[in-house]
């Protein structure tokens, strides 16, 4: 990928998100008490501040909010492609999106997580369209 | 869910809720000095070399000397700014001084108006007497690398979630722009305009880094950055600084120069991920105007001249949608109808050229308010607004993560 040059620095509330995307899994987090979804994910609910996210496993389907491709400024290679990506849970996250070309990216784009395996410990999770099989390498 | 528009909620604290006591501070203090470096450029200056300058050139201006200072504000802890994480403690140092007031609260680009605000609860409760607001910035030389500079956060904690995706500032604003596209109908065109209005500013402004007229098809065939925001859709990288000078309106009539008081002021401050961002793009100068308008007791109807912070040309639209300049989505047909325009606009906006063409050190938010002042007092560098008796300055920090907002009349 480009221009990964800044991996996540793991702690307590977030490992299990790391570990899961390790196997390929997407989690995001619910709260006890109101069941409502949160990312990103805290140690605690920003829905009822007092109780303790549980994880989900999301189902990894979502659709493009909005996106920003990176054609200069921070790039020692292609140009690569920011967005946010609606889940179909609700929330938003943060990511990139591949296998898109720049003209054919618009708001409501189905996509679908896949990961890339980093190193050992980190799978990042990224968005592509949903026919795009066999993408993970995770 | 995603994150919800930022408004006023009833019942709770940001709410509309102007105290008689935020009422009665209205007017209570006046900015009675302002300097803006000419400086575009300073090789090899160090940031508190030129802020000294700055804080000479504002005292100067208001009669008084580094002697009557008991408050110094400054924010100069990020990159190229030259201080530290006490950096205001290193300020007064460098300076020579010994202030009993301080305030380095660094909210981005608008911290300049949160502390002026700040300031002037100091000064109208007898905390403080003179206070000097200072920044200055020399991005072009600095030679020390801060990787966590853009986008203001670490990779850790909440960042870890999208610092990795390596994030530019300017994509950051590429995602509001593009959002603001797909909800509202805006168009490249229209955000190029932004650049074309404030560029006719900067070409009567002696000091403006860029002083050439543009036109919107010069803005779309400059290279895409990170779309949809090309290079002119970008503020200039200049080195650069100011200060201000604010006190009591009691002492501030027997100074030099005419006073600027200070009729409203708000703050707020919302987020800093990107995961986070309204669905309505909704920022919180929707929190920070109407607490500036309820405590001048006035309305965007009032305003004579404004000072929009314009790090893209995105930037000033979405804040003429929070504070009601036009309605949520149309500030694309706002712009385009020239209504920014200091020659025949409504609202005559970033006369001096703004970030966009005349300065953007990287938190421009103090020049907001000297423009502003130089319009009260008719003393402009380049357009001078006839007869303009209230001011608007506004920014925001980051990437709309904060925002702060001052009405000045005299």
């Amino acid at each position: 990928m480009t221009a990964i040059t800044t991996l996540p620095t793991l702690d307590e509330t977030s490992a299990p998100f790391w570990e899961a995307a390790r196997e390929g899994r997407f989690l995001i987090q619910r709260c006890p008490e109101t069941g409502l979804y949160q990312w990103y994910p805290r140690a605690h609910s920003i829905h009822a501040p007092h109780a303790t996210p549980e994880w989900v496993e999301a189902s990894g389907r979502g659709e493009l909010l909005s996106h920003s491709v990176v054609h200069r400024g921070n790039t020692r290679g292609d140009p690569y492609t920011c967005a946010l990506v609606r889940l179909e849970e609700g929330v938003a996250v943060f990511s990139r999106i591949e296998g898109v070309a720049e003209a054919d990216l618009r708001s409501g784009l189905p996509l679908a997580v896949a990961f890339h395996r980093l190193d050992d410990t980190i799978s990042l999770p990224i968005f592509r369209p949903p026919s795009d099989a066999g993408a993970s390498d995770a | 869910m995603l994150a919800g528009a930022i408004v006023p909620v009833p019942g709770s604290r940001n709410r509309e809720r102007t105290t008689r006591a935020v009422k009665e501070l209205s007017g209570k203090t006046a900015i009675v000095g302002a300097y803006e470096s000419p400086r575009r450029d300073a090789p090899r200056v160090h940031p508190f070399a030129l802020q000294m300058e700055c804080i000479l050139g504002a005292l100067d201006d208001a009669g008084l000397t580094l002697k009557d200072v008991d408050g110094l504000c400054a924010a100069s802890g990020d990159w190229a700014e030259g201080g530290g994480t006490m950096d205001v403690i290193e300020l007064a140092e460098y300076i020579g001084i010994q202030p009993t007031y301080v305030n380095s609260t660094d909210v981005g680009g608008c911290s300049y108006i949160l502390q002026a605000g700040q300031a002037a609860a100091a000064i109208a409760t007898g905390l403080a007497e003179v206070v000097v607001i200072s920044y200055a910035a020399c991005p072009r030389w600095w030679p020390l690398s801060t990787p966590s500079f853009d986008p203001f956060v670490l990779p850790a904690g909440p960042g870890q979630y999208e610092i990795p995706y390596a994030p530019t500032l300017i994509s950051t604003y590429g995602l509001f722009a593009r959002r603001h596209m797909d909800l509202y109908g805006t168009t490249p065109e229209q955000l190029a305009q932004v650049a074309v209005t404030f560029r006719e500013h900067a070409a009567a402004n002696p000091q403006a880094r860029l002083r050439k007229p543009i036109t919107v098809e010069d803005v779309l065939a400059s290279p895409m950055i990170a779309s949809p925001l090309h290079r002119l859709d970008c503020c200039v990288v200049t080195d650069g600084g100011g200060a201000l000078v604010m006190t009591s309106r009691e002492r501030a009539r027997d100074l030099k120069r005419r006073p600027v008081h200070l009729a409203g002021y708000g703050a707020a401050v919302a987020r800093t991920q990107n995961s986070q961002i309204p669905d309505d793009l909704s920022t919180p100068a929707a929190l920070s105007g109407p607490r500036a308008f309820a405590m001048a007791g006035m309305t965007p109807a009032d305003i004579d001249v404004a000072q929009i912070y314009d790090a893209f040309t995105i930037t000033p639209m979405l804040a003429l949608e929070d504070l009601g300049f036009c309605g949520r989505g149309e500030s694309g047909a706002f712009v385009a109808a020239g209504k920014l325009s200091a020659t025949g606009g409504s609202l005559p906006t970033n006369t001096d050229g703004g970030g966009l063409s005349s300065n953007h050190p990287g938190k421009r938010g103090i020049f907001t308010l000297i423009e502003s002042v130089r319009q009260l007092r008719g003393d402009a560098p380049g357009i001078q607004v006839p007869d303009a008796e209230v001011a608007l300055a506004h920014g925001l920090g980051g990437t709309f993560c904060s925002a702060a907002t001052a009405i000045l009349t005299v």
